[in-house]
């Protein structure tokens, strides 16, 4: 059985991945799973600084999702370089760090350096941080900017390069199809959707930042059709995530058009749940005499 | 899965003692399990819940029923799905004599914290303060877990009338610990450590946690070296290194 999926030149031996935010560095979900048995860990947002993320109230749950405004709290480029990237290798990981530098300059500095570090499978762009010196607007939600970022991020990457689309704009479609064009290896699909609590005691917003994402099973019927729109626009991999806690989620996704996986919320739940459910797509796919993941990814696009 | 033993017995007002099969985990006082609530996705994330005691086999937890995610913990029966015991507990360093101040069902973990300084020799007084006298619990382990045992009730319904912390100032006022031991509501914690005064202080924080074993950082918290994850840092600290006020 073939299970493996092509991002680029790099293959995973696996569509099952551990999405950035939900995993750390992949230390205490190591307790947990062999990491070299996923198809990759998306590590968690990275600077180029440290940063202390968000002070105040960071995350609260809501009906079948979670809130969070964690605010992008990383140990910056060099503890990463020096202490995490050594860990991950050992364990045989799959490494895609994802990258959230708040300035486009940020943003290549990393992904420069990072194409260059032995065990760097992939990187993934983070386009859904605020853009420092534009005012905080968010670079996945600007057209212009968006490929400003992109373009120069994809001329300093040697490595295959993921964008991490953002769900908050009218089109994400057209997002992904410009990622194409200018030259990325895939699309991940989607980060969290824009939320707010408010605190009625108080009759404050919950967050210091007022908005917050939204991720959980609450997304994914919106997850899966972003999905689905953006898989009849390109031709790229799209990595489908969105609230999977179940097989039938994950099997979703697939057939919407993703190529593989990440599993994000379900890990804070269910910290093994990601090898549990590689294990069930594989006993899917034997009793469906289906020998090639390719035959699930876009199957809900082919006619009967 | 993790199997209860018994059905969840209710210990005082809105408060049920559950008791798990822990099988051989080792656990330290102060440290906590975390339960996912009911099945499927709503309510979504596991609950934490520090030891109330751990004996041959047995992990004891109070829960105290907020909302629907405990209400579904309080009325489980069969198998409960359990992570646990994690994070950093209670120092148990030799001491001739420990305060354990307490405030509702954060009076919970100084059971165990209770159990094990005075079986190596360490002189416990326990406090627990509740609002009223119906929300006391489990009267005789602390009792027979302690030296001396003092309850306070806000309404004075049950021992000493008014807050925990006013008896607390009482006891160092007339006598000398060597250690003080606390957990409860953010405002009383922070008057134990201001109380404290030279006298080292141990608090364990009690707030929301996402995933309980460090991947969300959700839990952080604001102390004098830094933000902290309380579920794996903690979510015992050393009391006068966290900036009680940062915290909701």
């Amino acid at each position: 059985m073939d299970l493996s999926v092509k991002i680029g030149n790099l293959l995973l031996k696996n569509p099952v991945t551990l999405a950035s935010g939900t995993s750390g560095y992949g230390e205490e979900l190591s307790a947990f799973i062999r990491l070299s048995d996923i198809g990759a860990i998306f590590t968690k947002g990275l600077s180029l600084e440290p940063r202390q993320g968000n002070r105040g109230n960071r995350i609260m749950e809501t009906p079948s999702g979670v809130l969070n405004s964690i605010g992008l709290e990383n140990v910056g480029l060099e503890c990463f370089l020096r202490e995490k990237m050594p860990f991950l290798v050992k364990q045989g990981a799959t490494v895609i760090p994802n990258v959230a530098g708040h300035s486009i300059e940020e943003n290549v500095e990393l992904c420069k350096t990072l194409s260059r570090t032995p065990g760097v499978a992939a990187v993934e762009l983070n386009v859904s941080c605020p853009n420092v010196k534009e005012g905080g607007i968010a670079f996945g939600t600007s057209m212009p900017v968006f490929t400003e970022l992109v373009s120069k991020v994809r001329t300093v990457t040697g490595i295959p390069l993921i964008i991490k689309l953002s769900p908050n704009v009218a089109d994400p479609g057209e997002f992904a199809l410009r990622a194409q064009e200018i030259g990325a290896d895939a699309v991940s699909a989607v980060n969290t959707f824009l939320g707010m609590k408010i605190d009625v005691k108080k009759g404050r917003p919950h967050f210091l930042n007022k908005v917050a994402g939204l991720s959980g099973p609450a997304i994914r019927p919106m997850a899966v059709r972003v999905v689905y729109q953006i898989y009849e626009r390109i031709n790229i991999p799209i990595i489908g995530m969105g609230g999977i806690f179940e097989l039938e989620d994950m099997l979703e996704f697939l057939m919407a058009g993703a190529a593989a996986v990440s599993l994000g919320t379900v890990t804070m739940v269910h910290p093994g749940r990601s090898a549990e459910l590689l294990g069930g797509l594989a006993d899917y796919m034997k009793k469906n005499s289906m020998t090639d993941l390719s035959r699930l990814t876009g199957m809900a696009h082919r006619p009967e | 899965m993790t199997r209860l033993i018994g059905k969840p017995e209710e210990v005082a007002r809105d408060h049920y003692m559950l008791r798990l099969d822990a099988g051989d985990a080792v656990s330290a006082p102060g440290q906590f399990v975390t339960i996912k609530p009911g099945e499927g996705t709503d309510p979504l994330l596991r609950r934490p819940f520090s030891l109330f005691d751990h004996h041959d086999g047995v992990i004891e937890i109070v829960v105290r029923v907020v909302g629907r995610g405990t209400g579904l913990i309080s009325r489980a029966g069969g198998e409960l799905d359990m992570l646990g015991p994690m994070g950093r507990g209670f120092s148990l360093e030799r001491a001739g004599s420990a305060l354990l101040v307490g405030g509702g069902v954060g009076c919970a973990p100084l059971n165990y914290l209770a159990r094990a300084l005075k079986g190596a020799g360490t002189r416990v007084t326990m406090l627990f303060g509740a609002s009223s006298s119906g929300f006391v619990y489990c009267r005789d382990e602390f009792i027979r877990n302690s030296h001396d045992f003092h309850v306070t009730t806000d309404d004075g319904s049950e021992g000493r009338g008014g807050t925990v912390v006013s008896l607390m100032a009482e006891l160092l006022a007339a006598e000398k610990y060597d250690r003080i031991y606390c957990c409860g509501p953010t405002v009383m914690m922070k008057k134990a450590v201001e109380l404290a005064g030279p006298v080292p202080v141990e608090i364990s924080v009690e707030n929301y946690f996402g995933c309980g074993f460090g991947i969300c950082a959700g839990c952080t918290i604001e102390t004098t070296s830094g933000l902290k994850r309380a579920c794996v840092h903690g979510p015992v600290f050393d009391g006068r290194s966290v900036i009680l006020g940062s915290l909701g």
